[in-house]
């Protein structure tokens, strides 16, 4: 059953679990790929993670001069392939979310890949598996539907995933407060 | 009103497949032309043609129109358009020549990216190359021996004596067996990468047979059809050479048609990588690009307004409703802008290093 990766924001307690864990996947050569951003800092501690959202018309690949961001059958975005990046670095400049990192001397770009070495096989990415809080969660695609309905508004709009740049295969629910909803926890 | 809309498309795809088709036949007949009139003052107007390596003429042939098929194809993409225009103006830049060096000859970045890949893509690289540079010479003719006097082979290159050596000389020797050597180090090379395909996590991964697997194959079997030919000459007397030698161009050809489709096809497009630092060198000295938020300079002018212009043809745009797009922001003022997005506070206006990007496992 296809499984996608859901992210509620505001249960993130900043730990970093997921950073840690991304350098540990196969492949990651212990260098992580996401980002964990403090909302409001100086004023108060709340964070929020940010990873490669998984575009379904991605810039970075239709920007890529070498074919070299593949899309995966899954519907990941993977990371550049490494004989044919050029490192022009355009998948950079092109990515709405600023997510590819580039590596300088290696001459190549690196990016989330959904740990597709796990998620190929139904098994949840790393981030997804480490996170205590349920930021990062692995649902079906009924489970992801159960919690559209929770945050249902009365002018029939789902908010979360609408203010992205495009439709995504990482699904993201915004914070409670934005919906004029509360959790019930 | 749709109906003319539609008529203009169809027109317009039967104009880009005109430009392709003609760009094709162009480059066809360009390339066997000149392949024709090399072997033609090579082999002293096709009196030193070696006919035992037809095979391989006809092979090259095939291979040309497949490499001009996938190239054309791939260079009519707008990004890579905009890098081979723009590339080839800036060939003559002080650094290409230690550019492509650094790029296509010591392959300084994947030494970066781990000694053992170096050292399989080194052998296999070098390996494929030399091969290369011995083998069309001998098969069209360009460079061929002879022996006028007993014991003394002349070189002859391009229809010139070149030089002579002695048959059983040292020299000689290394010309004998240069496919012998570079042979061993493609396998070596070859075996390198299969036991890191059967022994790495993210290759395991990700690879496919065709993509992946195919190519190490035939190189593998290139190789050792190859190999196979020197030692039935030397250790059976020349037993079976027939049937050996047609194999042998058999696995040449195969690799030949496959070259362009498959993960050799890098070979001729990985210039384009000199072509990326010749470009991202020259605009950056020309002028940089502001961050819109921040005021760091982060990438220049040209390359910006290119990428915007690449999107814009894919009908993707990213204008904020703040009247910027999002090509005008650097990448952490770009992830807290997505922060702000997110949550509603203006993350992206306060003035604070990025929260530890660091953690380790």
């Amino acid at each position: 059953m296809k499984k996608r990766l859901y992210i509620e924001l505001e249960n993130c307690i900043g730990c970093r679990s997921c950073l840690a864990a991304c350098t540990q996947c196969g492949g990651h050569e212990e260098r992580n790929r996401n980002y964990v951003y403090d909302v409001n800092p100086l004023v108060d501690r709340q964070t929020m993670p940010l990873m490669c959202l998984h575009c379904e018309n991605p810039a970075c690949a239709r920007s890529c001069p070498a074919q070299a961001i593949q899309i995966h059958e899954t519907g990941a975005v993977l990371s550049a392939l490494v004989e044919k990046c050029i490192g022009c670095q355009n998948c950079t400049i092109a990515c709405p979310y600023g997510i590819p990192k580039f590596d300088t001397e290696q001459n190549l770009m690196y990016k989330c890949d959904l740990c597709i070495d796990r998620t190929k096989d139904g098994i949840p990415p790393m981030c997804a598996s480490v996170c205590p809080s349920n930021t990062l969660q692995w649902l079906t695609e009924e489970e992801i539907e159960q919690k559209e309905q929770q945050h249902k508004l009365d002018n029939d709009k789902w908010v979360a995933s609408m203010p992205l740049e495009g439709r995504t295969e990482v699904k993201v629910n915004l914070p409670g407060i934005l919906q004029g909803t509360e959790k019930l926890f | 009103m749709a109906h003319s809309y539609v008529q203009e498309s169809i027109k317009n795809r039967r104009s880009v497949n005109r430009a392709f088709a003609s760009k094709f036949a162009k480059s066809m007949f360009i390339a066997v032309s000149l392949l024709v009139i090399l072997s033609f003052i090579g082999t002293r107007m096709f009196t030193h043609v070696d006919l035992n390596l037809y095979g391989y003429v006809v092979g090259t042939f095939v291979f040309i129109g497949g490499f001009f098929y996938r190239f054309i194809a791939w260079g009519e993409r707008p990004p890579t358009k905009i890098f081979m225009k723009k590339g080839i103006r800036l060939l003559f830049r002080k650094s290409t020549p230690k550019t492509t060096a650094n790029h296509l000859g010591t392959y300084q970045f994947i030494w970066d990216r781990g000694i053992y890949r170096w050292t399989q893509h080194l052998l296999i690289g070098w390996g494929v190359i030399l091969s290369c540079l011995v083998t069309f010479p001998l098969v069209f003719g360009w460079m061929y021996f002879t022996m006028e006097e007993n014991g003394y082979y002349t070189v002859v290159a391009f229809g010139m004596d070149v030089m002579r050596v002695e048959a059983d000389g040292w020299l000689a020797f290394f010309f004998y067996n240069a496919l012998n050597f570079t042979a061993i180090a493609v396998i070596l090379g070859v075996c390198m990468a299969l036991y890191r395909r059967l022994k790495h996590m993210q290759a395991r991964a990700e690879q496919k047979f065709i993509y992946d697997f195919m190519p190490l194959y035939l190189l593998l079997f290139i190789s050792i059809t190859g190999l196979a030919l020197t030692f039935m000459n030397v250790f059976l007397h020349g037993q079976g050479h027939y049937v050996m030698s047609l194999i042998h161009q058999y696995s040449v050809i195969v690799t030949l048609i496959y070259l362009p489709f498959g993960k050799l096809a890098h070979i001729p497009f990985r210039p384009l990588s000199v072509f990326a630092r010749n470009y991202r060198e020259h605009y950056s000295e020309q002028s940089m690009k502001k961050c819109k938020n921040c005021s760091t300079e982060f990438v220049s002018t040209e390359q910006s307004r290119d990428v915007r212009d690449v999107l814009h043809e894919n009908a993707i745009h990213f204008d904020m409703e703040e009247g910027f797009n999002l090509a005008e922001l650097c990448l952490p003022c770009r992830r807290k802008y997505r922060m702000s997005r997110f949550s509603g506070k203006p993350t992206h206006k306060v003035i604070h290093k990025e929260a530890n990007q660091d953690a380790k496992g």
